[in-house]
């Protein structure tokens, strides 16, 4: 048996690690608040803002914008959003997943520390990694997007992706690959999503539409419009991903220590008791002896 | 058959009724809607979205997006919205005073999307104290 000196130094450590992943814990929580605020407010606007432009893409039949049309995929282009830091349960590592189905060739890009770790180490072409802070403004995001834009625009890539944590809620983050360029299959994209979601599909209204000032001028604007955006929504909901599994996996070690914690406490006074007890014993057969 | 209006802004849904109609301010000057109005994509500018809904009419200040009209439903979607009741000149002036500040204290090499947002910002304030100012 471990002697109550030892055991009083496991308590201690498991202590302090209980502290530290209380504390953990506690900051999560709090960004995750914050993170998932964002990232729900933010949801009504994507959809509409991808609403829109389904309906407008089967109208625009003649327009040719590189944007919209399906080209043969030679290389596909992948965002990687992973988090920087570490501790936050499985969520990269369910993501590295998804990259290493990926068979094709393909270029990545990535936001975040842990995802362009990953994909140096497993040799993958990475083009451009990029780091945004917690405040995650709009204007972070925005270097990496037109990055992958251009490179879409000169051929480089053929499809823009984009592999992520989607935030479902606090305990369920779901690894995703979620297609942004080209918009041919937008349309039945949504569908599926709208079905998943359960909300009723759009009003059916046949008649043609109408655009002001001219097709091409909306669409220029709505369609650049669309991808930075979209991106972004992306990133808030890895965001917000990033910190619900952090608080979860800072929980369950907070739990664990607790229990632990208990465990070493019972053993201990144990321990100490069968030191009072031999003692006892002892100074019992000493005076029986003397005696 | 009444009108759905809905607008919505990256942070919020601002606003989401049934209404009778709708003046929308778009790059190509201000529109109305009616129910049974034609399928309709367009820009939408900064400036002021009159609502009638039973005879009332309410003021929104709205800056820059896209509207669609489809059906019975308008959406819209804005950079930035904001009904009349809640604008707090205070606040808006505050806010333009900053903008304005930072846009001359702002180098020549200045990200395009970070002087974009500034400018907005500027004809947002602009747009939000007119409407206070002819509301009351």
């Amino acid at each position: 048996m471990a002697s109550t000196r030892d055991i009083r130094r496991r308590i201690k450590s498991v202590k302090n690690t209980r502290q530290i992943t209380k504390a953990m814990e506690l900051v999560a929580a709090s960004k995750m608040k914050k993170a998932q605020q964002a990232a729900l407010a933010g949801n009504p606007y994507a959809q509409l803002l991808a609403r829109m432009l389904a309906r407008l893409a089967p109208r625009l039949t003649e327009v040719q914008h590189p944007f919209l049309n399906q080209r043969e995929i030679k290389t596909r282009g992948i965002l990687l959003l992973t988090t920087d830091k570490g501790l936050c349960g499985p969520l990269n590592a369910n993501l590295f997943k998804l990259v290493l189905e990926v068979k094709t060739p393909a270029k990545f890009y990535a936001i975040g520390r842990k995802g362009s770790q990953f994909l140096a180490r497993t040799k993958r072409d990475l083009v451009a990694d990029f780091s945004v802070s917690d405040r995650l403004a709009f204007s972070e995001v925005k270097p990496a997007v037109e990055l992958m834009v251009k490179a879409y625009l000169d051929g480089e890539i053929d499809t823009i992706e984009v592999i992520y944590p989607r935030f479902k809620n606090t305990l369920v983050q779901e690894p995703q690959v979620r297609p942004v360029l080209p918009l041919a299959n937008l349309a039945s994209f949504l569908a599926a999503a709208q079905t998943e979601a359960g909300t009723p599909a759009d009003t059916n209204d046949d008649r043609d539409m109408l655009f002001e000032p001219s097709a091409n001028e909306v669409l220029e604007a709505l369609i650049p419009f669309y991808v930075n955006r979209h991106i972004y929504q992306l990133v808030l909901s890895a965001r917000a991903s990033e910190h619900s599994a952090r608080m979860v996996a800072m929980k369950t070690a907070k739990d664990n220590a607790t229990k632990l914690l208990g465990e070493l406490t019972l053993e201990y006074n144990k321990a100490r008791q069968a030191a009072i007890t031999a003692e006892i014993l002892e100074i019992a057969a000493a005076q029986f002896a003397t005696g | 058959m009444p009108l759905t209006l809905e607008i919505v802004t990256p942070e919020a849904r601002v606003y989401s009724d049934t209404i009778d109609t709708v003046v929308i301010p778009t790059t190509e000057g201000e529109i109305g809607i009616l129910p049974g109005h034609i399928p309709l994509l367009t820009r939408v500018a900064d400036g002021e979205l009159r609502v009638t809904k039973g005879g009332v009419e309410s003021h929104l200040a709205i800056g820059g997006g896209f509207a669609q009209i489809e059906g019975d439903t308008v959406s819209v979607l804005a950079e930035q919205a904001i009904t009349a009741e809640k604008i707090d000149e205070g606040v808006v002036e505050a806010a333009l005073k900053r903008a304005e500040e930072q846009l001359k204290a702002a180098p020549l090499n200045i990200d395009t999307s970070e002087l974009e947002r500034l400018q907005g910002a500027i004809r947002f304030a602009g747009v939000q104290l007119a409407l206070k100012r002819r509301v009351r």
